[in-house]
């Protein structure tokens, strides 16, 4: 474990078992049960490869140790997580880390401990049918370039399948 | 091997396949095919001329394609019998104008061009299954780049190439550059302990110790070699294996705990570029090596098929053979007569096969020497006067215990009684009853429904227990003292396989308000497959009684080992709850409708007989 772990106190070493209970009922939160520690999801991860924090497997293992608090925040490692799915295709347990970490961020959306930032954008597909607002600038720039306008995104229809009415 | 070439009373058959078991324990009689040769073995005295002057080159498959041999070669230096052997895949043509220069060469003259294959019938009392295992083939594992960089060899490669009598005479060299590489790598668990659908699921048993014991053969031949271990858990086992663990470690081998990401090549210097995490210090951690070696697992033989349906063997779902039972009879065959030992049966090292061997050996003496072998009373017996030669108790038995019967000359099937097993299910499939079944006979189990559901019938559950897994689970429950209700009346038979359509309607119709068949699970079946065929007649159980407008699930299932007597007791709770939702209605309507197909069907029969009376009139 890394210095930031070895540094805990006694108590806090306690399995949660309840997180643990609610992570498993999550959507493919169940997976990293499968867990070995092997640590071939670390390898090949891109965000691990240039963070010094980020490491799936240990996002893993405190899952699995239940730690709550660590997870389910919005300063939480796993909002690193760039949903590459390398990580998954090189597990040998089909733990698919990933999805494990998707469940966390669910939870963490429920919970309102979601970086802002997050609401913002599903406020922005909500309303726009996209990630990004476009802004008056990149309309001005396409047209400088001689590039078309951007379409309009069927924005009723996304919220209907998003509301699913 | 040499010894068992040389050794008067055991005939080896090499380069040979079996065609054809039939028979029974003590009295087996195989058919193998020994391919042509086209050398004579007696004769040849290996002397060489013929590889020398033979023009064909073909890559070598015992020295992993490392090196190449001709079409006219030896397999390996000690090859039993010491003799050579002619390809006819690659030789030129048996055609004398196109080459045949190997024949003009050999003063012995034993090459023949038109040999041909041979059969040979012996006669044998017992079978020893020891075909061996296969390795895994890690091209699937693209990320290490086994078939993109020479220096990325497997284990059996490494093998080749530090052993004297290899490609190289026993110089360690990179693919490469020939160079001696001084930076070595291993990973582990390529191929094995793998969910994701790469790979096998299980462990491969010998990577473990046969890296350690490559680093050390490293170690040993080049001193300040630096070779560096990638693994997820070393598994040093047996005996004298943490001590090897040790010495390898003590010699400077680096155990890296973590399994390495995309491995890269350096395009200059042809040397690998590995990313890992250290999950010991949780450190990222880059290393340069001039060679890697993938530690293969190993897989079930690709081609064994062939034998497993010859002598009856089950597999599990890993592929390798199932033995009778793992603790109690692990070299046993489920068929009596034969044995298993070896990598055909799991993955296992040198001592373990030994270990084995010796064993399977040692159970083969016990029935040679009695000369004599007692079975159960529990066989069937045909009734060839019922008989109409349908074949169908053939198809069904496990142990390939029926001869086939012929419908054109009206030749019922015979039952080797020695073979039979007694599970039943050819009694129960038997659609003229005509299949006798010794102890557990159609009128005996009859009687015995009768006597259960004669009082008080809409209370009870007539449970048809087998007796090796459901029984024994009722019997774990009732040791256990384990709470269930008292509702329940049980029926052993040897195996669900016994339970025949008949039985269950029998029950229904004398107002039984729910029936019950249990048996073992399927990869636990004590009659190789016999099972199988519970579940088949069980869907066309439940079809018919649909079609009556009986309730489905008045039915039931289950499959019980003989360790659950947790899942006994709580079947048996769940099932009397199901049988109070059972109404006085329903079981009269059920009592109705069977008694009219019953009438149905005998008026049928007897329109069939007068129909059958009048042509032979």
């Amino acid at each position: 474990m890394s210095d930031k772990q070895s540094t805990r106190t006694p108590e806090k070493h306690k399995i949660n078992y309840a997180f643990r209970e609610k992570l498993n009922a999550v959507a493919e939160g169940y997976r990293h049960n499968f867990c070995y520690q092997c640590g071939a999801c670390v390898a090949d991860c891109p965000t691990g490869n240039h963070s010094e924090t980020f490491n799936p497997r240990l996002i893993m293992l405190m899952a699995i140790l239940g730690f709550e608090e660590e997870l389910i925040s919005p300063d939480s490692e796993i909002w690193n997580c760039t949903n590459c799915y390398t990580c998954s295709e090189r597990c040998p347990q089909d733990v698919r880390p990933v999805d494990v970490i998707i469940a966390l961020k669910n939870i963490c959306y429920d919970e309102g401990k979601a970086p802002e930032l997050i609401g913002k954008v599903s406020d922005t597909v909500l309303t726009d049918g996209i990630t990004t607002k476009i802004t008056s600038l990149a309309e001005r720039r396409r047209a400088e370039l001689g590039l078309a306008p951007i379409k309009q995104y069927p924005v009723e229809d996304i919220q209907k399948i998003i509301r699913g009415k | 091997m040499m010894d068992v070439g040389r050794h008067p009373k055991v005939e080896l058959f090499t380069n040979s396949e079996v065609e054809n078991v039939t028979g029974f324990v003590g009295n087996f009689n195989v058919t193998i095919r020994k391919k042509a040769r086209y050398v004579d073995a007696n004769e040849c005295t290996a002397c060489a001329e013929c590889a020398k002057v033979c023009p064909v080159a073909v890559p070598d498959e015992y020295q992993q394609g490392f090196s190449s041999r001709k079409a006219i070669y030896m397999p390996f230096p000690q090859a039993v019998p010491s003799a050579y052997i002619l390809n006819m895949d690659n030789c030129l043509g048996n055609n004398p104008i196109a080459c045949g220069k190997c024949a003009d060469v050999c003063e012995k003259h034993c090459i023949n061009y038109d040999d041909q294959d041979e059969l040979v019938n012996i006669e044998v009392g017992v079978v020893i299954t020891a075909t061996g295992m296969d390795v895994y083939d890690p091209t699937e594992y693209d990320e290490y780049g086994y078939t993109r960089f020479d220096n990325v060899i497997t284990s059996m490669e490494f093998e080749r190439l530090i052993c004297a009598g290899g490609p190289t005479e026993g110089h360690f060299i990179r693919p490469s550059d020939r160079k001696i590489p001084q930076k070595i790598g291993f990973i582990q668990c390529v191929g094995s302990r793998s969910q994701d659908g790469r790979g096998n699921p299980y462990c491969s048993n010998i990577c473990c110790m046969n890296t350690v014991k490559d680093t050390l053969l490293l170690c040993d031949h080049y001193p300040g070699v630096e070779a560096k271990v990638f693994y997820m858990d070393m598994r040093a086992f047996g005996k004298g294996f943490e001590d090897l663990y040790m010495r390898s470690k003590e010699e400077g081998v680096k155990y890296v705990r973590g399994i390495p990401g995309d491995v890269v090549e350096d395009p200059e210097t042809r040397n690998l570029l590995l990313t890992v995490e250290n999950t010991t210090t949780g450190k990222l951690e880059k290393h340069e090596l001039e060679m890697l070696v993938l530690s293969q697992g190993v897989i079930p033989r690709q081609d064994g098929d062939s034998i497993r349906k010859l002598l009856t063997l089950s597999q599990t779902s890993d592929g390798f053979i199932m033995e009778s039972h793992p603790k109690l009879k692990p070299v046993d065959a489920p068929t009596k007569g034969i044995f298993i030992a070896g990598c055909v049966e799991s993955p296992k090292d040198v001592k373990d096969s030994v270990t084995q061997a010796s064993a399977a050996a040692a159970r083969a003496s016990i029935l040679l020497n009695a000369g004599k072998t007692k079975i159960e009373a529990i066989t069937s017996q045909v009734d060839t006067e019922l008989c109409n030669f349908c074949g169908i108790c053939a198809k069904v038995c496990p142990y390939n215990a029926i001869s086939a019967s012929d419908r054109k000359a009206e030749k019922p099937p015979t039952i080797i009684a020695a073979a039979c097993a007694g599970c039943g299910a050819c009694a129960a499939e038997c659609p003229q009853d005509a299949i006798l079944m010794r102890h557990f006979r159609d009128e005996q189990i009859m009687a015995q429904v009768e006597a259960l559901v004669k009082d008080d019938p809409e209370k009870h559950l007539l449970t048809f227990a087998c007796n090796w897994c459901s029984y024994a689970g009722g019997d774990n429950a009732g040791t256990a003292r384990l709470q269930y209700p008292t509702s329940s009346r049980l029926i052993r038979t040897m195996c669900s396989g016994r339970v025949d359509e008949k039985f269950v309607m029998h029950a229904f119709k004398m107002g039984a308000p729910m029936v019950l068949v249990s048996g073992c699970h399927f990869a636990d079946c004590h009659y190789i497959n016999a099972v199988h065929w519970t579940q088949k007649r069980m869907d066309r159980l439940w079809n018919k009684l649909d079609k009556l407008g009986i309730r489905v699930d008045r039915l039931q299932l289950e499959w019980i080992s003989a360790a659950e007597g947790q899942k006994f007791a709580k079947v048996m709770r769940e099932l009397e709850e199901r049988v109070q939702t059972v109404t006085d209605e329903e079981i009269e309507h059920t009592k109705k409708v069977l008694a009219e197909e019953e009438a149905k069907a005998e008026a049928k029969k007897k329109k069939k007989a007068k129909a059958g009376a009048e042509v032979s009139a």
